[in-house]
């Protein structure tokens, strides 16, 4: 089973090694707990009963001036556990992107592109940034993680990851699998309907705004939307995400178990969609 | 007058659990030299506690259910929300909340270089929001 959205921020070994990744992760994706040591991120896998998770970086060099993790820092630590799979990031601003996802499949044998809109301040419609290096991961057979709706860094702005910006994608590239993250909060009904539309379109779970995670997951998958729409129309595109370590991934998968969903739709969400999207099995 | 402070860390593997850190302050308490004096344990963490009881898994278990039964992890807590000095949302009140009931430190006095306790009591680093590389304190004040 697998989490598949995860940003490892907060890896004590990695601040060693690179000290600016504490100012990047506390001044710029906002997060401000202390780091922990690799082994505390495999037991919270271990606690939430799952093998192998997906890291995500950001490359907001043109927006932010830094890589949240470069593809270099995620294939290090990929190499440090075979527990982990690890996605690229490329800066939508830089004409040279569509040419640096392709050394980081190629070379560094990252599985998977990940783009925040809000983060790195681009629309995902724009057609002479980002259409390249779609283009370049249709080739490549690799999914892209977006991050959809709300972020909680403070200088990204909601408006870029809005669903409805994302349907030219999906309409116009039917062979690359997008995955809106976060249910796309607060747009919930909006990315569902894109995903009923487009079946090159995946949701992700990880998405906790208030309340708490058990609370927030039935109030999201089950009231903003019905919870028929994941067993019955969604169950082959929608994929567990934590979020972690902006939630502890025991709480999340904790929450998704908890919608009383059937063990054939949990056996999707959280394993065979990833699978999938990671090209592990056909089809 | 001697005062030797130690700060170790645990790394805890589960959601709740009790460690029994006992050898490790007779370890400090010992290579302190002090002979007569206190030793003070406490955590660093403000979910998560040191707790004295005797050294049975059953026990063990009951104390985490109890304290669970007081201070549920899904109440309904103030604490659930958006908290902007960690960037992330809070949710875990349960675990503050049992810190209290069970207490984040614990003391003994020093007799002859020996720890002076009950011949059943263990000292216990208590995890209530795992898993987490965890850090408290052992401090030896005394001659």
């Amino acid at each position: 089973m697998i989490d598949f959205h995860t940003h490892p921020l907060l890896v004590r070994e990695m601040w060693e090694r690179y000290p600016d990744l504490r100012r990047v992760a506390r001044d710029v994706f906002f997060i401000r707990n202390l780091p922990q040591p690799l082994e505390t991120f495999l037991l919270e896998l271990d606690a939430a009963g799952l093998e192998r998770a997906v890291l995500l970086p950001i490359d907001a060099t043109t927006a932010r001036g830094c890589q949240i993790y470069s593809n270099e820092q995620i294939a290090e630590l990929c190499r440090m556990s075979e527990r982990f799979v690890g996605f690229a990031s490329v800066d939508p601003h830089k004409r040279s992107a569509a040419d640096e996802l392709e050394h980081a499949v190629k070379d560094l044998g990252l599985r998977g592109l990940k783009l925040s809109p809000p983060t790195q301040e681009f629309y995902p419609d724009d057609t002479a940034l980002a259409y390249p290096i779609y283009e370049k991961a249709q080739a490549l057979g690799i999914p892209i993680v977006f991050h959809a709706g709300m972020s909680w860094e403070p200088r990204a702005k909601i408006e870029y990851g809005r669903p409805i910006h994302f349907e030219n994608v999906a309409y116009d590239f039917p062979e690359l699998k997008i995955v809106l993250a976060h249910l796309a909060w607060p747009w919930v009904l909006e990315a569902v309907s894109l995903a009923l539309k487009y079946p090159n379109v995946y949701l992700d779970t990880a998405a906790l705004y208030f309340d708490n995670p058990k609370d927030f997951i039935r109030f999201a998958m089950a009231e903003q939307a019905p919870v028929t729409v994941w067993e019955r129309s969604l169950r082959h595109q929608i994929v567990f995400g934590s979020n972690y370590p902006r939630v502890e991934i025991k709480n999340m998968a904790a929450a998704v178990r908890s919608l009383g969903l059937s063990e054939g739709c949990l056996r999707l969400i959280f394993e065979e969609n990833a699978r999938n999207l990671l090209g592990e099995v056909a089809g | 007058m001697k005062v030797k402070l130690e700060k170790l860390e645990v790394q805890t593997r589960r959601d709740q659990e009790l460690i029994d850190i006992t050898p490790q302050v007779e370890r400090v308490v010992r290579e302190s030299g002090v002979r007569d004096g206190v030793v003070n344990i406490l955590t660093m963490h403000t979910s998560s506690g040191i707790i004295v009881t005797e050294g049975l898994p059953c026990l063990e278990m009951d104390v985490l259910n109890h304290l669970e039964a007081l201070a549920p992890d899904q109440g309904d807590y103030y604490h659930n929300r958006y908290l902007d000095i960690d960037g992330r949302l809070g949710f875990n009140a349960g675990a503050h909340l049992k810190s209290i009931l069970g207490g984040y430190s614990a003391f003994f006095p020093i007799e002859n270089g020996q720890i002076v306790k009950g011949s059943r009591q263990r000292v216990y680093f208590a995890e209530y929001d795992g898993p987490l590389c965890r850090t408290y304190c052992i401090q030896i004040i005394g001659k």
